[in-house]
This record gives structure tokens, sequence and C-alpha cells, in this order.
């Protein structure tokens, strides 16, 4: 597989990370240099504390670096205000939690229509659009049911189609099956691959679950502010076996 | 620079600036509704505390105005009694005895309130006003310090709510809307509760104190007109007034705090 003939999404240079906890100074991430290609599966793995969370911000348009850039869709977020970057978020990143985080007083299709409401899109067709999208992840029949009466892989579902709303170029995923059941949880990274196959979506997810890395085009593992490396799916695959196996 | 041609490509599928990164009126007011309803126990603490607060108010100011009102009333009137009955004395007899009967009921009229201490110990008088005056301003700012509290309380529940709606690019000004609405919405209808249920003590408090005659259908129109748009109105600029720290706090919340699992 050739990475050089595919369209860039995500770029990062020499990224650096401080943050002041009272007056030390804690280097989150010292330098790290990697680029995300459209359409990838990309897993970001790494103990807690190693600045795993802060690249996956970066990444997602969430933190801005201290020094270095960072390139999402060929535009560098370091140089974009308040407002750029909350449209930035609005269009071009996809939000997934490991906490679903709907908005408890809305019903699905409200909940969906959101993230086109925010961007200008009339009524009508954020309506259709999100009913269609709600179909898609199989919740057609509960458009109007609100996020306490569904159950957690129904909520995940109703996140996914929301973090799809407008089209985005990337959907960033944290921990996305963390709270669900395996069952629950395999359904949801199918669901996943089944849209990164369709739309050409790139999905990017910190984990800590095997079966989203072996639904994984490339894992990064961070240790201590630094890429500490980089694996394809085709490396994983026997570790995981094993895995499954235990599973199952 | 680059960077201008950077901006071009990711803003370039704009459809001519439609970017209208807001709610609908009706879809905010939807949802600071459900918000209310959702934390409902919460915000009846808030709703009554309003409520006794401007019943307080508006019973104490409403209560001086009518005894005052009633007061001016009983003198002139007791006045221009005496004067008919002085004339009646001189034409007739008859008149008289009506005049007379009509007297003493102003007379009477004029002793209940002098019963009541209305016409002596100024001193004393002006003393219980002061204390009436630091204990409405204490009220208030308890009032204010409870409604801060419960309102930073919901903030923090809704964290990742509010990062969230940052996330799917809403911007600071929506929530501090979303926020202001709310409380808006709880001030108009806590200080609502406390007009009527303040009026109604002010009748009470003057027909106990004094005599529930006394008071015509006139003047009690017109004690209400008078109080309760005005206690409804400070009501509800109490309440923004206190919502504003919430609101700020709400505004500043970065979209990673969406990201938070623990809370």
């Amino acid at each position: 597989m050739s990475n050089n003939n595919r369209r860039e999404i995500v770029r990062t240079q020499d990224v650096r990370k401080v943050y002041r906890m009272g007056s030390e100074e804690v280097h989150a991430l010292q330098g790290i240099t990697v680029t995300i290609y459209a359409g990838e599966y990309i897993s970001i793995m790494g103990p807690s504390g190693s600045g795993k969370s802060t690249f996956f911000n970066m990444v997602g348009g969430l933190d801005k670096p201290t020094s270095g850039e960072v390139y999402i869709d060929e535009v560098d977020i370091a140089q974009l205000g308040i407002f750029e970057l909350a449209w930035l978020r609005c269009r071009k990143i996809g939000y997934i939690f490991q906490t679903f985080n709907l908005i408890p007083v809305m019903n699905a299709l409200e909940n969906v229509s959101l993230p086109m409401v925010f961007a200008g899109v009339g009524a009508d067709e954020a309506r259709d659009k999100a009913a269609a999208l709600l179909t898609k992840v199989g919740l057609g029949h509960r458009l109007n049911h609100r996020p306490p009466e569904m159950s957690g892989g129904q909520q995940q579902r109703i996140a996914i189609a929301r973090a799809m709303a407008n089209d985005p170029a990337i959907i960033l995923a944290d921990e996305p099956t963390g709270n669900l059941d395996l069952k629950t949880g395999h359904e949801i990274i199918d669901l996943l691959t089944e849209l990164k196959e369709e739309r050409g979506v790139t999905i990017v997810t910190a984990t800590h679950d095997m079966k989203m890395l072996a639904a994984s085009d490339r894992v990064i593992w961070v240790t201590d502010g630094k890429i500490s490396r980089i694996q394809k799916r085709e490396e994983l695959d026997i570790k995981v076996g094993s895995i499954s196996g235990e599973e199952a | 620079m680059s960077n201008s041609t950077n901006k071009h490509t990711i803003f370039a599928d704009d459809g001519g600036g439609r970017r209208q990164l807001t709610l609908p009126w009706g879809q905010t007011i939807h949802m600071c509704w459900g918000n209310i309803r959702n934390r409902a126990g919460r915000f009846m603490l808030i709703f009554i505390g309003i409520a006794v607060v401007v019943a307080f108010f508006m019973s104490n100011l409403s209560y001086q105005g009518m005894v005052d009102d009633l007061k001016a009333s009983a003198g002139t009137e007791a006045q221009s009694r005496l004067n008919q009955a002085a004339e009646a004395v001189r034409s007739d007899a008859k008149e008289y005895e009506a005049a007379r009967a009509e007297l003493e009921d102003a007379i009477h009229a004029q002793a209940v309130l002098e019963r009541a201490g209305f016409y002596s110990d100024t001193i004393s008088e002006k003393k219980q006003g002061d204390q009436q005056v630091w204990l409405m301003l204490l009220s208030g700012i308890l009032c204010l310090v409870g409604i801060t509290n419960t309102m930073l309380m919901s903030v923090t529940e809704r964290i990742r709510e509010i990062g969230t709606l940052k996330c799917l690019g809403a911007l600071d000004g929506f929530v501090i809307r979303l926020f202001m609405i709310e409380s808006v919405f709880i001030g108009l209808v806590g200080s609502l509760i406390g007009a009527l249920v303040g009026y109604i003590l002010t009748l009470l408090q003057v027909g106990m104190v004094l005599e529930f005659s006394l008071i015509s259908f006139s003047q009690a129109i017109q004690t209400f007109f008078k109080g309760v748009p005005l206690a409804v109105v400070a009501g509800t600029v109490l309440t923004v007034m206190a919502a504003v720290y919430p609101t700020y706090v709400a505004a500043r919340m970065k979209p990673v705090d969406a990201m938070r699992v623990e809370i």
C-alpha cells in the first residue's frame, strides 16, 4: 500500500505541548511528526499520562500546540481564531465520545440535526438528512425517542449519526466502545468501518480496546510524549488473533 | 503568505457566508425549558427563593403604601364629614342625625388607625422602617447568592453538555444566550408567583392589623397594578444578575471538557 498518492488529511510537524502546573513545566508532547491520510482508520494507543489525549485533542482541533504545526485538511489550526475553530469543528470534524454526550432534552432527530443547524442548514433539509442518517445507523424506528429512553448502543449510534451530520473529513472517537458491552462494541466498530468504506471518512480513535485495534489500518503508539512506533494492520494481525481467541 | 490560501480552501464550500453557528430562538427556548424540567427539584428551590423574597418585598412596600393611602383618605374624609355635620346642625335636625352617624363611622376609622399606632411615635416608626430596609437588603443578597450557587451547580453538571455543544460548533454567544434565557425564565415565573403571594399577604395584613372593611375595591386594584409589575421586573433583574457569573463560567468552558469521563 503506497501512501504517496493519497490525500493528506492531518499532518503534524514537530508538535510540542507544554503545560504549566504551578511552578513546574510538564512536557506533554515532545515533538510529534505524523501524517494521516484521507480514508484511514487510525488508533492512538498509549498508557495514561503518555500524552495520548493531548495528541488526540490536537488532531481534533480541540487544543493548540505550544510549538510546531498541526494541519487539518491543509489548514494550520494555530492560525485560526475562535470563530474559525468553531467552524472547523462544526464542518470538518465529527466527535464521538465514550459517554455518548447526547443532549438529553432533545430527541434523536433533534440531536442529529443540531450540528447541521449550527452549520446553517435549513430546518427541513436538516430534518430529512438526520432521518436518513438515523435510518442508516439502524434507528429509523426511534426518531422521536430521547436519549435517556435508549440503550448505550443505541445512544452511541445516534452519536455516530450526529458525527456524520455535516459530512466531516475526520471522525474523532474517544474510546467509543468504552461504555459498551462486547457485542454492542463490535456492532459500533462494524458501523464505523462501514462508514469509512462507504464515505471515505477518516477515523481517528483513542482506545484501549483490542477489537478497535483489529479494525484499524494503523496504530500509533505514544509513550512519554513521543511516537514510539507505528504499526500497520498486517503487523497487528497475529497479536489480535490470540486476543480475540481469549475473548470468545 | 500560504496561510490565506489555506483558509480559502477550508472555507471554499461555505456557500456564500451561510455561517449561522447558532440556533433559532424556538429551539433555544425548547432546550432551556427541557433543562429546567429535567432539574425540576433544584429549580423549585430557586423558584421558592425568589418567590419568598419578592413576596416579602411586595408585602412590605404595598402594605406601607396602602396604609399611607388609608391614613390620608381617613383624615380628609373625617374632616369633610365634620364640615358637613356642622352645616347640617345649622339646617336640619334630621339630616344632622344621619351626618352624625356618618361622622361616627369616620371617627371609628381614624380610631382604628390610631389604635394600630399609625399616628403615634414617629421615631420608633422610622427605626422600624430602617430595619425593614436592612431586612429587605439582606434577603435580596441571600437570594442572589442562592441563585448563583444553584446555577453554578447546574453549570458544573452540564460541563459535558456545554463542551459537546462547543465541539458541534457552538460559539460562546450561544452558551451565554442559553443560560440567560434560562435565568430570565426562572426569574419571571418565580417573581410572578412571589408577587401574587405578596399581594394576597398585603391585603391580609391590612385587613388583620386594621379592618377588612377599610379596603375599598378600587384601592385593592390600584395596589395590584402598582405593585405586581414592579415586583416581577425587580425579581427578574435580580435573577439575571445572579446568573451573570455562572453564565460566564459556562461560556468560558473549552470543547475539550466534553471528553471528560469523570464528573
